[in-house]
């Protein structure tokens, strides 16, 4: 029943979600009704991912610390690593945050660092690897309980999470109502809204201030989720242009890609360390300007 | 690549996740390396004073070792110093009693050579006057040539 695979639908397979949302019949999962889903609809495939990724973070930091919690001790294996990481946030916080005060952004920026470094991670995976394994289970579990699972390609599934906007763009969300939370506490709403509408002008250009300052200040939370999505996913297209020259074409491309896959897998674990690196940097910058109180 | 409530279900996840992470797992890490960080400081800290200490003991015994030493020189000077003191005290003690010695003895072979001058004088005198007496008899008395008697003792 499987349609045959052509280049397009190769990629297209690649580049869907699996969707689950309500439609006029109830819940399903049907990549063909999707149009119907309106925005209650769920990408299953990323948030599987990101909240197992999540857990995966708290489970072995969480362990680190339960082995060895006696500081007598010399830390080892994993221990290292979750302190290394914890000091590096811890530098970068104090680079960034200076005298400020504020317990949650230590951890805010360490969880946001690790998760999505390993989130970014799953882009190493293999392409078709997880995917088609995802297909078969499901279509082994329940291919004949369910009406849309017509065999093992019918399963659209995605691996990489911050290859879908709505978890990048939902991150970046949280950062920024925890933004607009720091500016009313700690600068109280008067300065905040006054930062937002009496300059670049003064007070007798209201408004055209207000639209100035509410598109600078909207661009930073959509900036930093695009970025993560943009770059994330244009690698995992080209790791699935690259998975093209295995599939698609004569032994010798199918060999030179293989080639490919290892450099730009090389070069790829660069941005993923990069982005993650960049949108702590950035969270733990716009949350430090939410606590500085400006003078004009 | 739709918008949808995906968005929604991930920051909420994420503020479970940075809850979890800020109640749980930053502080309890933090201040176990808090408080490593601090006893390797003090470790260090420790081993410096003891260094220290080590450095201040090795100053005291090399002072310690220098006065004893500058102790022993003068200790030697000085016994040596009495040493010769000694050997010339008894050198010149013994010069003088050579000396002495000497002294009495020239006086004391002076008191006899003279002794015996007089001695002799005193018996050549006798025997010139016996002999005097027995030459001319009895006119030349003792007691009469008193004075030319005496005069001839003295020129002997």
């Amino acid at each position: 029943m499987a349609s045959e695979l052509t280049t397009e639908s190769y990629i297209s397979h690649h580049l869907t979600n699996l969707t689950c949302g309500k439609t006029a019949e109830g819940w399903t999962c049907d990549p063909y009704k999707v149009d119907q889903m309106g925005f209650w609809a769920f990408h299953v495939d990323s948030l599987f991912w990101s909240i197992g990724l999540g857990t995966l973070f708290v489970f072995v930091f969480r362990k680190a610390i339960s082995k060895n919690s006696d500081a007598s001790v010399a830390p080892s294996g994993m221990q290292n690593f979750v302190e290394m990481s914890i000091e590096f946030v811890e530098d970068n916080v104090q680079s960034l945050f200076g005298s400020v005060k504020n317990t949650l952004i230590a951890p805010l920026a360490l969880t946001v660092f690790v998760w999505i470094l390993l989130m970014n991670l799953m882009d190493l995976v293999p392409v078709d690897f997880l995917p088609v394994l995802a297909g078969h289970v499901a279509y082994a579990i329940a291919g004949d309980a369910v009406e849309w699972i017509k065999g093992p390609e019918s399963l659209y599934f995605k691996v990489v999470p911050t290859t879908d906007p709505n978890i990048t763009l939902g991150m970046a969300f949280g950062i920024f109502i925890l933004t607009i939370y720091y500016s009313i506490t700690v600068k109280g709403l008067k300065a905040f809204v006054a930062e937002l509408t009496l300059h670049p002008f003064g007070k007798y250009m209201i408004p055209i201030n207000f639209v100035l300052e509410m598109v600078n200040f909207i661009a930073k939370p959509i900036s930093l989720g695009l970025r993560l999505f943009g770059n994330l996913y244009a690698g995992e297209m080209i790791f699935i242009l690259i998975a093209l020259m295995l599939f698609f074409s004569s032994i010798p491309i199918g060999v030179l890609g293989f080639g490919l896959h290892l450099v730009w897998a090389l070069f790829h674990i660069l941005i993923v360390a990069l982005q993650a690196f960049i949108f702590m940097a950035l969270t733990i910058a716009y949350l430090a300007m939410a606590h500085e109180t400006e003078e004009h | 690549m739709n918008i949808n409530a995906t968005l929604i279900a991930q920051a909420v996840v994420m503020i479970v996740f940075v809850a979890i992470c800020w109640r749980y797992i930053y502080p309890p890490i933090l201040s176990v390396m808090k408080e490593r960080e601090k006893r390797i400081s003090d470790g260090l800290e420790a081993a410096k004073k003891a260094d220290d200490s080590l450095e201040e003991a090795k100053l005291a015994f090399d002072k310690e070792l220098n006065q004893a030493k500058a102790e022993a020189a003068d200790i030697l000077d000085k016994a040596n110093a009495r040493a010769s003191q000694i050997v010339n005290d008894a050198a010149s003690k013994a010069e003088a009693e050579a000396e002495k010695i000497l002294t009495s003895a020239s006086t004391t072979i002076e008191n006899e050579t003279n002794k015996a001058k007089e001695e002799l004088r005193q018996q050549m005198s006798d025997i010139i006057i016996d002999t005097t007496q027995k030459i001319l008899g009895d006119e030349i008395s003792k007691e009469k040539h008193e004075e030319i008697l005496k005069k001839a003792a003295e020129e002997l």
